[in-house]
């Protein structure tokens, strides 16, 4: 939890020596955004293969989750995922003790890198993102054409080989534009994390204005600091894309 | 007969109520050339994709040196491996450079190192003249120089037989030649071809058989000179005509400019 201020505030901003916690707080929500993205992109890819190159089952169920994920506010999955282990537990045992244990944590050098509140957000915004990257990477999959695939099979591929070695390095490097949406729109979602108690850049920024009562001041600087963390994102998405580009096309 | 590298025994195949190829049937053999021509919707290039089962016949059977296709107990990747094809569209990998093109079936398919593949696929691109072009990206080719690359990657899998569909088709005029003197030159080492093409110079030199094919049937089949000197059909009269009207005046036309240049 946060330390009071040693000495009263002497910065033009007032809120100088909580920068500290608020670092800490950018340091969470950058761990959120990393883990959510790249379970989702993981996620995201298979719900991509399934919906475009599936059979008819496999597809079907991708299709289902991505409109049931799209289709439903981010948070109320977020609540529905954290509040599930404590409504089992009401229901499994409602007089003992709980069945399901929510209080454990993994703790290294004094920080918690996983609780129960970090693993639902990490989980509810993956599973969200893996829906919208899935569909990022169909469109981008589906621009390919069937020519290049029919020679790859007429080569002998199997399926495998295929996806390996001609949709998916090609895929990717088309997907890079519009997937870079989603890259930043991710780190902005994670802000729901604050609603289940962690204490990402906005939670600490919360306290931060709960303390000193310096709202506006608060909220420019962590406002400033999203712009930035964003920009510099895309700014690497678009070199990524220039560097990847296939040469002539 | 133990030379026949490809049998197509009465194969039929529809997409929905229509009715493709209605019963076609024909040997290929050991460095035979055998052209395929007929009007367009007359179901050439189903029947190229039926051989390597890119789609499956509905009923008949396709062999490959005496192994039947589509067996529960034959993979059809490999026996894929052993049929080559070049499309009419190249269909050449856009993210791999030519060398890469070529080489990637060797390497992932039949197991070959870097080393050999590349070395066997900078062959094939020799080949072909295409060997100053192996770091050039498909997107950085022209249309000829794309389709020959797809021919050297035909090639380097050193396949039994090389299926054409419509492999100068989709080029400019003045590429075709380079395409077709490629062609020309693979067939005169002795590569088993079944080729899918409208252009009768070249099967005229190199054929050994004609089909023509209308209505997913064969109508009509024989050498190029009993196609040029004495059709039976009517149909095969009627097409060849238009075939020496459109491109016969071309090729006049071409020699009126050249002789008007030289005036």
């Amino acid at each position: 939890m946060m330390s009071s201020p040693a000495s009263p505030s002497i910065g033009p901003l007032g809120i100088e020596e909580w920068v500290g916690e608020l670092a800490a707080g950018l340091g969470m929500t950058l761990y959120l955004y990393f883990t959510a993205l790249i379970i989702g992109f993981a996620l995201g890819l298979l719900l991509a293969l399934a919906r475009q190159y599936g059979g008819r089952i496999s597809s079907r169920i991708a299709t289902g989750y991505i409109d049931l994920i799209r289709g439903t506010p981010l948070l109320a999955q977020l609540f529905l995922i954290y509040t599930m282990p404590y409504s089992l537990n009401a229901w499994l045992s409602p007089d003992g003790p709980p069945v399901i244990n929510t209080r454990w944590s993994f703790q290294l050098l004094g920080l918690t890198y996983l609780n129960f509140p970090i693993l639902a957000s990490i989980v509810a915004l993956g599973l969200n993102s893996a829906a919208y990257q899935a569909e990022y990477m169909r469109g981008a999959m589906a621009s390919l054409g069937t020519g290049q695939v029919l020679a790859a099979q007429s080569l002998g591929m199997t399926k495998h080989e295929i996806f390996r070695y001609v949709i998916i390095p090609q895929a990717f490097r088309r997907m890079i534009p519009s997937w870079s949406n989603e890259a930043s729109y991710l780190p902005k979602y994670t802000v729901i994390a604050t609603f289940v108690s962690v204490e990402d850049l906005f939670g600490k920024a919360k306290l931060v204005v709960a303390r000193t009562f310096l709202a506006l001041e608060t909220y420019i600087l962590v406002g400033v600091v999203y712009l930035i963390l964003i920009t510099i994102i895309a700014r690497i998405l678009d070199k990524l894309y220039e560097k990847t580009k296939i040469p002539g096309l | 007969m133990s030379d026949i590298v490809l049998r197509v025994e009465d194969v039929w195949k529809s997409f929905g109520d229509l009715q493709v190829l209605r019963g076609i049937s024909f040997d290929v053999a050991e460095s035979e050339v055998k052209v395929i021509f007929g009007p367009s919707g007359s179901g050439k290039s189903t029947l190229l994709r039926c051989i390597n089962y890119l789609d499956p016949p509905d009923k008949g059977e396709i062999y490959l040196r005496g192994k039947r296709l589509g067996d529960p107990d034959t993979d059809i990747n490999k026996i894929r491996s052993r049929i080559g094809f070049v499309f009419q569209h190249f269909n050449l990998f856009a993210h791999l450079k030519a060398i890469d093109n070529v080489a990637i079936g060797p390497e992932k398919v039949l197991g070959l190192s870097k080393e050999e593949a590349r070395e066997r696929a900078m062959r094939a691109l020799k080949h072909v003249k295409m060997d100053k072009w192996a770091d050039h990206y498909p997107a950085q080719l022209s249309g000829g120089q794309q389709q020959r690359v797809g021919i050297a990657r035909a090639l380097a899998m050193e396949t039994d037989v090389i299926l054409f569909d419509e492999p100068t088709s989709a080029l400019d005029p003045e590429l075709i030649g380079e395409v077709l003197q490629t062609m020309l030159d693979i067939a005169k080492e002795g590569t088993t071809m079944v080729v899918v093409t409208h252009e009768m110079g070249f099967a005229r030199s190199v054929a050994d058989e004609m089909i023509f094919i209308d209505g997913g049937v064969i109508v009509e089949r024989g050498t190029p000179h009993h196609f040029f000197t004495s059709p039976e059909s009517e149909r095969v009269q009627q097409f060849l005509h238009k075939l020496d009207e459109l491109y016969g005046q071309t090729r006049d036309e071409r020699r009126t400019i050249a002789e008007r240049d030289q005036e």
